[in-house]
């Protein structure tokens, strides 16, 4: 406790602690912001190869190309070339001015959720994936980010009509990837071609990202104390919730935020809405 | 100012935070301890915060009454008081924050007021705060208001107020309220206010109707207007500030309608009229092209 107290102050005044939420925001900073696990470091990748086709993005060196803002400083972030672009997992902030929001099914974030999970060791072997869903729906694993719903909602609500913002659904992106880094790219305002776009899809697709993370993984600050047996880049596919959820797990999910998914374009299967609108009268 | 200067200045600075922290008396702010128990009163600036402090701290206190001396031991606020003060409170703690949507705020009264009121009443503060001169055009001022341009932090009116009424307008531990309301029916606010707070199990207020009347009265204009002048000095909030310009200004509603030109008015209404009307705030330049604030179409509180 003291010890710890002492490390943060030590830290604090020498500006080493990670930024966070206190990173300080310069106008021209764009933000790629998600819940976790919503595709984030996919569009890190995309855009690492976007911008330096010639010196593909890896896992050694994504932190210096999209740096996120939970591993370094404010001081040593501020120091970077403007305009910065960062990784982002804050619930709405209106500092940020220029941002991509990534959104993705639920469902598909809780599935990659408990895989990644277990690779962080937050939970045991074999632990059920509906306790897991009741607890995610609660917003227990990461209770700096808030719920799933309230952090689409609150960047949603918000900023979804507003200059410089960008929403993308990551299954759009998935469908047809080129058009989905077309947007990026102009809301980045980086000049570029088909080209370019198509190379920087292929640079990082899913196969080319796993290849890296089995050479770089023990590098990676987000991967290097989590077990090995598990990856990081998983199946990089949409729907898998239909085979890997039980229909108690998805009506947990589709009963708690239904009409934010049905909003979103996410189609319900259980009966959620039914009951709750039984339960308005 | 010499180089030297700055750094020698950094210096002290990055000392004097580390004693803070070594010594738990850094400012709460975001930086919180949140208990599961508290109750928040939030607001974007000047939408009658401290009013409602007041008039709570009033009613729950009815032996002592509120004075900018004692309210940051009974209804404080995160911005100028240390997380290590604030957690020795009695508890629940009722505490004043401007935050945008905050998901681990347990329980939160979220007072709402006319942005053309704010702007004007913004406008002052910002003067009283030295951040514009003090013969700023008004017609400069709002289109930066608009966009949220001082205490970028809170985000602009819209929102400050969007976040919250999204977020929470279906939530039991959500509670909105119009400063208009107030203004206009004080008591039945209170009232409710009280029920709420006695949901979210705070111990016993006595509401009865003289009580209600009596933090009212004790939290009249007037009578804030006076103590401020005693203890602005002190209260940490008006200290640094200029003391010709007063904290407590006019303290009514619609003023706007006097003090700002039809073009400002024009410029708040096109920007958010949506949702201003949406909180029931009429519009009075209805030619104006209207964004819809439809808030993913779940509509917000009326």
């Amino acid at each position: 406790m003291i010890w710890n107290r002492v490390k943060y102050g030590f830290r604090a005044a020498f500006g080493m602690n990670p930024a966070g939420r206190r990173l300080t925001v310069f106008p021209d900073d764009v933000f790629i912001v998600s819940y976790p696990r919503s595709g984030n470091t996919w569009t890190r990748f995309l855009i690492g190869n976007l911008l330096n086709p010639n010196d593909p993005v890896t896992f050694a060196n994504v932190e210096s190309r999209v740096p996120e803002i939970y591993f370094f400083s404010d001081r040593r972030l501020r120091k970077l070339a403007r305009p910065r672009i960062f990784k982002s997992h804050e619930y709405f902030d209106p500092r940020y001015q220029r941002t991509i929001y990534m959104v993705r099914d639920p469902r598909d974030v809780a599935v990659s959720l408990y895989h990644y999970s277990f690779k962080r060791r937050d939970i045991p072997d074999a632990y059920p994936i509906e306790e897991f869903v009741l607890r995610f729906v609660n917003g227990e694993f990461f209770e700096d980010f808030g719920t799933w719903e309230e952090h689409v909602l609150s960047w949603h609500a918000t900023r979804k009509n507003s200059s410089g913002v960008l929403f993308l659904k990551y299954e759009d992106v998935l469908a047809d990837p080129l058009q989905g880094l077309a947007k990026i790219a102009s809301t980045l305002q980086a000049e570029t071609t088909p080209q370019m776009l198509a190379r920087a899809v292929e640079l990082s697709s899913a196969t080319q990202m796993r290849g890296l993370e089995k050479k770089h993984s023990a590098e990676w600050k987000l991967t290097k104390d989590t077990r090995e047996d598990i990856a990081f880049v998983r199946e990089a596919k949409s729907g898998g919730w239909r085979t890997k959820l039980s229909t108690i797990a998805v009506r947990t999910i589709e009963q708690a935020w239904g009409a934010t998914m049905k909003e979103l374009g996410y189609d319900l299967v259980t009966d959620a809405d039914v009951d709750r609108e039984l339960v308005k009268g | 100012m010499p180089p030297a200067h700055g750094s020698v200045r950094k210096l002290f600075g990055a000392l004097a935070q580390t004693w803070r922290v070594l010594t738990g008396r850094q400012i709460a702010g975001r930086g919180l301890t949140v208990f599961p128990d508290d109750i928040f009163l939030v607001s974007y600036p000047r939408s009658g915060n401290t009013w409602t402090r007041f008039l709570l701290g009033n009613l729950i206190y009815q032996n002592d009454p509120i004075t900018f001396s004692n309210i940051e031991s009974r209804i404080p606020e995160i911005y100028f008081n240390r997380d290590r003060f604030l957690r020795r409170l009695p508890r629940p703690r009722i505490l004043k924050s401007h935050e945008c949507f905050q998901p681990h705020y347990p329980r939160v009264i979220y007072i709402v007021r006319d942005p053309r009121d704010v702007a004007v009443s913004f406008y002052h503060h910002n003067v009283k705060a030295r951040n514009i001169p003090d013969d700023y055009p008004m017609a400069s001022f709002v289109p930066r208001f608009i966009a949220g341009e001082f205490d970028v932090k809170f985000g602009s009116w819209r929102d400050n107020v969007l976040s919250w009424s999204v977020l929470r307008k279906d939530d039991p531990g959500f509670l909105m309220l119009r400063y208009e309301d107030m203004r206009h029916e004080p008591a039945r606010v209170l009232v409710n206010v009280v029920d709420f707070l006695e949901r979210c199990s705070f111990p016993k207020i006595d509401s009865s109707a003289e009580a209600v009347q009596r933090a009212i009265e004790r939290s009249s204009p007037d009578r804030m207007r006076a103590l401020e002048k005693q203890q602005a000095g002190q209260w940490i909030l008006t200290k640094d500030t200029r003391s010709d310009k007063p904290f407590v200004r006019s303290a009514i509603s619609g003023g706007w309608k006097s003090q700002l030109a039809p073009e400002s008015v024009a410029a708040i209404e096109s920007a958010w009229g949506g949702l201003m009307q949406s909180l029931g705030y009429e519009l009075s330049s209805t030619g104006t092209a209207v964004s819809v604030e439809s808030g993913l179409h779940r509509g917000l509180p009326a």
